[in-house]
């Protein structure tokens, strides 16, 4: 479990160091929210992202997108709500995933993939 | 007021959708208020998708307003104007004219065509704005004389001829003076059947609908097609209205002007042979407007369809009633019938002989009257020819049908001119009375049909066909009068001559 959750953070930290890179602005890491977790809220631009993250060690079994199922999306769509209505954000926001695959070799490979919920929920 | 415009069809004409889009904060989202659900899912990620191959970025909540909100729409139609106001919205490009826009968006921008440009056409020439179609659909807005439009490949050229850089072609009218018949089987093409071919002749010079009685084999399918050729061309009005027809259901232009020709199976459904339906389309006999709407094994066909051909065909246009409302298509055409002449198919033929009881053909033949045959002048019979006569015409080349068509043109300029005082354009569409009174028989005529119609018992209506056909008899022939050998050949294509 310790280690699990010791992936998780390392996860979490690649993906927002990942996106720093891109320029983007991060506001928040493992944020914890009465309606569920986000792991980064950023700034994409004028967009707000909430970023959920992925590391496994797994391999390239599922594409990472399809470790995300539509249970877990509106789960982020409401913890993207609570969030937005609490810090008053009246700009577009959106969904993203970040998945981490750990190779045997130790190396790895971040994909980024945006706006996972596809305009398929409506708030 | 949005500057962005699709359209939607009834029946054969195009109506405005003003196209409205909000963008507010938010999770990305899209709404199209005024689309059936299915077709809003679909045109959403055509939509999105094809913006996204731009690199126009969707985000916030998009709300697609599509106005009047009670018509019935396609969403198909309608993706183009839903990306244009969204790339508006988004920043991408600036409008600043009120512009028509019709095309389907594949996921990578191209602009594919669909139904109804040239309804779309003829209403942004009417609203006086530019029309965007895809390039697939340009061939038949090119017809239309008088509209601004232009051709589009994807989306991409589209939002960078908004932007003002000019890039999109315009639409040259197609100039339709060099357009012809270029129907086929031509007549020389059909070997023997002098009596057939010339039945049809007189049916195209008067525009009589046809019953074509024959065995198997018999070559009546190939003479209704050969039909059309020796029909006047389409002048350039009627060209405009095959065309609009043919459009709104997503058929393409075919670059002649061949009369349609369509051919209606006793197993197709109201819905195919009339027009209506979910998406409210044109049947066969609308297809057929202008044209010859050919019925084969006519004896085959369900009482109610033909009940339901027979005002259309009467009237040149056709109700279809929905629960949006009524809808009128076109649909005056030239009615070919087809139908062997007993059940086993070989009465009166050379070589096969009939396996048919008298009462069997009685009742078959009953069949031969029933409702839409009132409306069919000439009753044409087709024999099989043997082999023999098959050989003994081999090397005879048969008249072209180029040269049957001027005589029948000729017969139409005249009846044109005699009839237009009083609207009518053919001997066929002439009321009885008028037909009648109007008539101009030559003196020793009348006393001849008062004696066959004594003596061949001729119903009033009866008589009447008589003397319809033998106008246009006479009328091919370029006599002011109708005499007794034009008469006397009219009263060959009775149906009481193959029921004897
Ligand atoms: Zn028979």
């Amino acid at each position: 479990m310790t280690e699990h959750l010791e992936l998780g953070n390392w996860g979490e930290r690649i993906a927002a160091n990942f996106l720093s890179e891109k320029k983007w602005k991060i506001l928040e890491k493992n944020l914890r929210l009465k309606r569920g977790e986000i792991d980064i809220v950023a700034m994409d631009g004028k967009e707000l992202v909430v970023v959920e993250v992925r590391t496994r060690t797994l391999g390239r079994i599922l594409p990472p997108e399809a470790t995300v199922g539509p249970q877990k999306l509106r789960k982020l769509v409401r913890s993207g709500e609570e969030y937005v209505m609490k810090n008053n954000w009246q700009g577009p926001w959106r969904i993203d995933l970040v998945a981490i695959t750990i190779n045997n070799d130790n190396s790895w490979d971040i994909e980024h993939i945006t706006d996972i919920s596809v305009g398929e929920f409506r708030s | 007021m949005s500057l962005v415009g699709g359209i939607t069809l009834k029946g054969i004409n195009a109506y405005k959708v003003e196209v409205e889009v909000e963008v507010t904060g938010g999770l990305f989202s899209i709404s199209i208020v005024g689309l059936p659900d299915a077709a809003v899912k679909e045109a959403k990620e055509r939509v999105r998708a094809s913006l996204r191959s731009l690199g126009i970025r969707v985000r916030g909540r998009v709300a697609v307003n599509l106005a009047p909100a009670d018509v019935p729409k396609e969403g198909a139609l309608l993706d183009l104007p839903i990306a244009v106001g969204l790339a508006e919205k988004l920043g991408s490009l600036l409008l600043r004219e009120e512009a028509l826009f019709l095309g389907e968006l594949a996921l990578d921008g191209r602009v594919r065509g669909v139904r109804g440009a040239v309804p779309a056409a003829l209403l942004a020439r009417e609203l006086k704005v530019p029309l965007f179609v895809s390039s697939e659909n340009v061939p038949e807005v090119a017809l239309v004389e008088g509209v601004e439009a232009y051709a589009v490949n994807d989306l991409q050229e589209l939002i960078a001829h908004l932007r003002g850089e000019g890039v999109l072609n315009r639409v040259t009218r197609m100039d339709p003076s060099e357009l012809e018949v270029t129907a086929e089987p031509d007549f020389s093409d059909i070997k023997g059947q002098g009596a057939a071919k010339r039945a049809l002749e007189i049916a195209a010079a008067g525009h009589h609908n046809v019953l074509l009685i024959g065995s198997p084999g018999s070559g009546k399918t190939m003479l209704a097609r050969a039909l059309r050729g020796v029909l006047p061309p389409l002048s350039d009005e009627e060209l405009t209205e095959v065309m609009l027809v043919r459009s709104t259901v997503g058929l393409s232009f075919e670059n002649s002007r061949n009369r349609p020709f369509r051919s209606v199976h006793h197993t197709s459904s109201a819905v195919a042979v009339c027009g209506g339906g979910t998406s409210l389309r044109p049947g066969e006999i609308t297809l057929a407007h202008r044209g010859v709407l050919f019925l084969d094994e006519f004896t085959e066909f369900r009482r109610d369809l033909l009940e339901s051909l027979r005002q259309p065909v009467e009237d040149g246009n056709i109700v279809v009633s929905r629960s949006t409302g009524s809808v009128s298509y076109p649909s005056r055409v030239l009615l070919v019938a087809a139908c062997n002449p007993c059940p086993c198919g070989w009465k009166g033929d050379p070589l096969e002989p009939c396996r048919c009881s008298p009462t069997e053909v009685e009742r078959y033949q009953k069949k031969m009257s029933g409702p839409i045959l009132d409306r069919i002048d000439l009753y044409v019979s087709v024999p099989r020819l043997s082999s023999r006569e098959l050989l003994g015409l081999e090397g005879q080349q048969g008249e072209k049908s180029s040269q049957i068509r001027k005589r029948v043109c000729n017969a139409r300029k005249i009846q044109q001119e005699r009839w237009s005082p009083w609207g009518y354009s053919c001997n066929a569409e002439l009321p009885e009375k008028l037909l009648r009174k109007e008539i101009s028989l030559k003196s020793d005529v009348r006393t001849f049909l008062q004696g066959i119609a004594s003596s061949l018992r001729l119903s009033g209506r009866g008589l009447s066909r008589v003397m319809r056909v033998a106008r246009t008899i006479a009328d091919l022939e370029g006599c002011d009068n109708v005499a007794v050998p034009h008469v006397s050949e009219a009263l060959a294509y009775r149906e009481t001559g193959f029921l004897s």
